[in-house]
């Protein structure tokens, strides 16, 4: 890769804070995750509510020491479809004001910001932290099926089985990074299929 | 800067400070179409000195056939608002720049709340015609001095039903701004368009209660204010102009000669930034578009508003 080279599109995650103004707090969590959350909690907690929404993964589960940590507000889900849907109620009856803070793979973050989106929630709206993994969601541009967790430069597409390139090229409204047949000129010839996205 | 020439085809006193104009193109061809929200800049001759103003357009963004904009006299004009309050009239040949948008309605709004204080309700007229077409859900603020000083009360009441909401100060009414923004259902933009505390109030408010600041926009043009008369030197022309005590910078480097960039003349858009290269004094900071980290470091100026007080001031020209 070109030293240097950026592109806008990619999304730039940061550690969470507590934003000082907000009129409530939603945290929601998976996995490494957790991490985040507890040093979250490490700082000064705001006055204003907190929900904190956690799933464990099985390489790594935080909630023995998060039931202990936070204070009130927490729920531990199991599965990401049940976060989701969690997340979906508890949204319902937020105000503006409420302030939004996901820790987790992309994959993860990026459904918890399909459905903040649905809400009005914008990306600028929504801080994140990107945890446990740098595996990434991939959507082909050719048949429009996302394959997940992907940790390697070049992968088969889960959809329509054509090599992609992973790109660095970021979809907010699609949660993903674009992948491109790589072998289209010249069928079969592919480069090394490294794992650059541990 | 490209132009269009335009002759006034009606002018209208509406409320005893503000007259509404409006504009036809001069060879009778459409204008172009706009968004809810834009402006133009009307340039005028005043007295053999070349005014330029920003007017926010408040017809209706499809109608092409005509422009409209409304000025409120101001009681410190340097001419721009009282030339247009008594020497424009029906058939008077000026010249508009074409429409720029530096308020714009965020379109992934679930529901605008639009605030307008005075003659701050212009650019939401535009607005409003857009907002209704797009079927989408808004309430509208609107603050004036006294009932008289409520221009165009009556069409935004059949414009907006219930959704208008009216506040004369002469009643003592006011907006609740806490009780406003609190509470509000997730998705929701504020805009607030009029006189300077009140377009900080409403932003603090917001602020406050945590809104992030993607939710929250403000339009508000300034006028160059008047000030002490200063120098200034442009490197690349290497010329030295006056800056009279009631011309603003950016108007004496073009009545140099000299071609200067600029959108919408009044503190907001950030076009005509120029690189300060040297200053002896302090630079006197007008505008809403640097930040205060910029302002403070004293490296940028934005001629359109801002002045200088000192003796020597070298910029990027």
């Amino acid at each position: 890769m070109e030293r240097g080279y950026w592109i806008r599109s990619k999304p730039v995650y940061t550690s969470l804070l507590w934003h000082e103004k907000a009129t409530s707090h939603l945290v929601v969590a998976q996995g490494q995750g957790g991490m985040a959350v507890l040093k979250l909690f490490q700082l000064m907690h705001p006055k204003q509510a907190i929900t904190v929404l956690y799933m464990p993964h099985a390489e790594a589960d935080y909630s023995k020491t998060l039931v202990k940590v936070v204070p009130e507000g927490l729920q531990l889900l199991e599965t990401e479809q049940e976060v989701l849907t969690k997340l979906d109620s508890v949204l319902q009856g937020m105000c503006m004001g409420m302030r939004l803070y996901i820790a987790g793979s992309e994959d993860f973050i990026w459904s918890v910001a399909k459905v903040a989106n649905k809400f009005g929630i914008e990306d600028v709206g929504m801080m994140k932290e990107l945890t446990g993994t740098l595996a990434r969601p991939i959507y082909c541009v050719h048949c429009k099926a996302t394959t997940h967790a992907v940790t390697t430069n070049i992968v088969k597409c889960r959809g329509c089985g054509r090599m992609l390139f992973v790109r660095d090229h970021f979809s907010r409204q699609l949660g993903a990074y674009m992948g491109l047949m790589i072998d289209a000129e010249s069928p079969g010839e592919l480069p090394d299929i490294e794992e650059i996205y541990p | 800067m490209s132009m269009i020439d335009i002759k006034v085809a009606a002018v209208e006193q509406v409320t005893p400070l503000v007259k509404h104009f409006t504009f036809v193109k001069q060879d009778g061809s459409p204008f172009p179409a706009f968004s809810g929200g834009s402006h133009v800049v009307v340039s005028m001759n005043v007295g053999g000195r070349v005014h330029r103003n920003p007017y926010s357009l408040m017809g209706s963004p499809v109608d092409t056939e005509a422009y409209h904009i409304s000025v409120r006299k101001q009681e410190q004009s340097r001419g721009g608002s009282v030339f247009m309050h008594e020497s424009v009239e029906v058939g008077t040949s000026l010249q508009i720049t074409y429409p720029v948008n530096l308020f714009s309605l965020a379109k992934k709004a679930h529901k605008h709340i639009l605030i307008a204080g005075g003659i701050g309700i212009t650019p939401f007229m535009s607005q409003l015609v857009d907002l209704n077409r797009l079927n989408s859900n808004f309430e509208l603020h609107y603050a004036f001095r006294s009932p008289e000083h409520g221009a165009f009360a009556a069409q935004l009441k059949a414009i907006c039903n219930d959704k208008l909401h009216c506040y004369a100060d002469s009643k003592n009414e006011r907006i609740d701004l806490i009780d406003l923004l609190s509470k509000q259902p997730l998705g929701i933009h504020v805009y607030v368009c009029g006189p300077n505390p009140m377009v900080v109030a409403v932003i603090e408010a917001a602020r406050n209660l945590g809104w992030p600041e993607n939710h929250i926009h403000s339009e508000q043009f300034l006028s160059p204010g008047i000030g002490e008369p200063f120098k200034i030197q442009l490197a690349k022309s290497n010329i030295e102009v006056h800056v009279p005590a009631e011309m603003s910078m950016l108007e004496a480097i073009e009545a140099a000669g000299v071609d200067a960039d600029y959108l919408c003349r009044g503190g907001v858009c950030g076009r005509c930034e120029v690189n300060v290269l040297e200053s002896d004094g302090a630079l006197l900071h007008h505008d809403h578009f640097l930040t205060d980290a910029e302002k403070a470091s004293g490296k940028k100026i934005m001629p359109c508003v801002s002045r200088a007080r000192c003796d020597r001031l070298v910029l990027d020209l």
